[in-house]
């Protein structure tokens, strides 16, 4: 983009992660559109004299949106996600719409956690939650690792700081 | 073993006071009601408040050693809080009028829990206190020589201090009457009515005020019920413009009785701070403690080159141009601007040394704010077209306005990366500056909404430890990936000499 762009990260995660947060996240929008179609849309039908076939499409519409953007939202998340270490700075950069590039220095890393939920571990993954001191914007997560590759990040991040103090 | 002390006695008569004042309430309406039963709640409202206090003051007992503050308390519930020392980022001392005149002084231990105050001794003798203080400073005067890299992981480079007599303590600022007179009249902020309110309503819980206060509320509100709506509107106007007056007044008596014959001294490498006219306060602040300094000039400050400097530590955390309440983190009240420049040095040691070649932001800020204004403006004339139909269109004013904004933002944005020290100037008509020790640097990151993706445009935030984030809008996305990129480098490297 510029003339000399400072290093990107390049490190990307692990592509199941794309099924796992079309189970995860997706399933939530999934359910509510369900919810809003076979629920919600018989009520409306029987109880508010106002309702019409438009109202009924636009129904239709934003529940096809929210399944839409349940398998859709998963695979552009993960082909914005890029991760890495350049010497001695995690970097990160994520978002679609939103877009966040992050660099934190290894050493002033309060500690590190590995987190496995019970889907996570279904799918073989486990997500990276770094903390920072302060008070706002002190901890994010790395998700969508392999097993193999959070521990590989946590025992690095651990040695760079140098003496096991975690 | 370097301290070990219970609370003052004459805490008891504190707490007899008190309680007297708990239960004076209910002894009155137990009077005027006739209740008696009113009577024997208040008895054992006050035996209850009484004895919790007695148990506290019988139990409570600290002990300083060379590695931590133990705290332990409680009968039946025990309680023994332990505080590193290398944790506790200052000592605050806080003295009411009574407890001044019982030579008592509370004892406020923070950490960077981000809490804030995470335990207070209430009351201590002021020799205990200043006793404490000591042990305290000279307890981690030896660790730090002993321990060049400090195990915080957040401290500067140590610099080792050979002389091991009390070292002598040098005057940095001290405020005259003059500059906390100019202080509340130029305090044109809500918060200078908040300040006073919040010092008014100190003054009438230490008078015993508070519940009557409550009463009295209620009163006015039943009695503006009566009055026809314009009568209520003109009054509304008349006592806004009056309390404006009065806050005005008000604002200023405030600030002189609030920053009463401030100093700041330097003792080493800890500051500290006292001030204060009925509630005195006095509160250290290691140099290697300070997060970020900011130099700050609303606008009618700016006009008249006067200047506030605060300093944030990793404990309290506040948004731009706040105040905490208590003026916990302000470090010069007010000065003109020159002399706020020669008090930057004994904040950040280095700082005079260090040459700031100043970039901008970008213009094209003037854009995107001419767009936001565009924006409001059509939902805005989109509001008011049906009630007021073409007088709508008044609200096209609004894009010049977001124009000669963003022309003013643009032209006051500034900022600055040395190795030491990454300098943020920004502002509208006011003008703020904020230095971050690049050692201090958390995390640095750049974010990209929708609107400014499509102008190339990005924010960096710089994050250290406290809730107190720089924020840098409006820079193009090449120059915050290069800034931030650069920040971040500084802030490994100083990190990597920590260790």
């Amino acid at each position: 983009m510029d003339a000399a762009p400072p290093p990107v990260p390049t490190d990307r995660l692990q592509a199941r992660v794309v099924g796992y947060w079309v189970i995860s996240d997706g399933l939530g929008a999934l359910f509510l559109g369900a919810l809003l179609w076979f629920v919600a849309r018989p009520l409306l039908q029987e109880h508010w004299t106002g309702w019409s076939q438009t109202y009924e499409n636009l129904l239709l519409g934003a529940c096809l949106g929210f399944a839409a953007l349940a398998l859709l939202l998963p695979p552009l998340t993960y082909a914005r996600w890029r991760y890495g270490f350049l010497g001695d700075l995690l970097l990160l950069r994520y978002g679609i719409l939103f877009v966040e590039e992050r660099a934190v220095p290894v050493r002033r890393m309060q500690h590190v956690d590995l987190l496995r939920g019970p889907i996570e571990r279904l799918f073989g993954l486990a997500t990276l939650i770094v903390f920072t001191a302060g008070n706002e914007g002190s901890a994010f997560r790395v998700p969508g690792l392999s097993l193999a590759r959070a521990q590989e990040l946590r025992d690095r991040i651990v040695q760079m700081r140098g003496d096991g103090r975690l | 073993m370097l301290a070990r002390g219970h609370l003052h006695p004459l805490v008891l008569l504190l707490r007899l006071l008190d309680s007297v004042q708990q239960v004076l309430f209910l002894v009155v309406a137990a009077l005027v009601t006739q209740q008696p039963w009113l009577l024997v709640v208040a008895g054992v409202m006050f035996l209850v408040r009484l004895g919790t206090a007695l148990a506290r003051y019988l139990t409570l007992e600290y002990t300083l050693t060379g590695e931590e503050l133990r705290i332990r308390e409680g009968i039946l519930e025990r309680q023994e809080r332990r505080i590193p020392l290398d944790r506790i980022q200052d000592l605050g001392f806080e003295s009411t009028i009574l407890r001044r005149v019982l030579g008592l002084t509370v004892v406020l231990v923070e950490t960077a829990s981000g809490r804030g105050v995470e335990a207070r001794l209430d009351a201590l003798s002021r020799q205990d206190a200043d006793h404490l203080r000591e042990v305290l400073l000279e307890a981690r005067r030896t660790r730090l020589l002993a321990a060049p890299t400090p195990a915080t992981g957040e401290g500067a480079p140590a610099t080792p201090q050979p002389e091991p007599e009390p070292e002598p303590e040098y005057l940095v600022h001290r405020s005259s009457t003059s500059d906390l007179l100019l202080r509340g009249l130029t305090d044109l902020r809500l918060s200078a009515f908040v300040v006073t309110g919040f010092a008014a309503l100190q003054l009438a819980e230490q008078l015993g005020f508070a519940t009557q206060l409550q009463g009295l509320a209620g009163t006015v509100r039943q009695w503006l019920g009566q009055f026809s709506p314009l009568v209520l509107v003109a009054l509304l106007v008349s006592l806004l413009l009056a309390v404006m007056a009065f806050g005005i007044a008000t604002a200023t008596l405030g600030n002189l009785v609030q920053f009463h014959g401030f100093s700041l001294t330097l003792r080493g490498t800890v500051l500290q701070r006292r001030f204060g006219l009925l509630t005195t306060r006095s509160k250290t602040l290691p140099l290697e403690r300070i997060q970020r300094v900011t130099v700050e000039q609303p606008w009618l400050r700016r006009l008249l080159g006067l200047a506030v400097v605060k300093a944030d530590s990793a404990g309290g955390s506040r948004a731009q141009g706040e105040d905490n309440a208590g003026g916990w983190d302000v470090v010069v009240p007010l000065a003109k601007l020159p002399v706020t420049d020669e008090i930057l040095p004994a904040l950040l040691p280095g700082i005079e040394a260090t040459e700031f070649s100043w970039r901008r932001g970008s213009p094209l800020l003037v854009l995107r704010t001419t767009l936001q204004g565009a924006i409001l403006a059509t939902l805005a004339v989109a509001a008011f077209w049906s009630s007021s139909g073409a007088g709508a269109l008044l609200a096209l004013l609004l894009i010049p306005t977001w124009f000669v904004l963003g022309i003013l933002t643009y032209r006051n944005l500034g900022l600055a990366v040395s190795p030491r020290f990454f300098a943020l100037r920004h502002g509208i008509v006011g003008r703020y500056l904020a230095y971050v020790p690049t050692a201090k640097v958390q995390a640095v990151v750049v974010q990209q909404g929708p609107l400014a993706l499509l102008l190339g445009l990005a924010e960096m935030t710089i994050y250290v430890a406290g809730g107190s984030p720089t924020r840098v809008p409006n820079l193009t996305i090449g120059d915050a990936r290069q800034v931030a990129h650069e920040v971040a480098a500084l802030a490994a490297t100083a990190a990597a000499a920590d260790w």
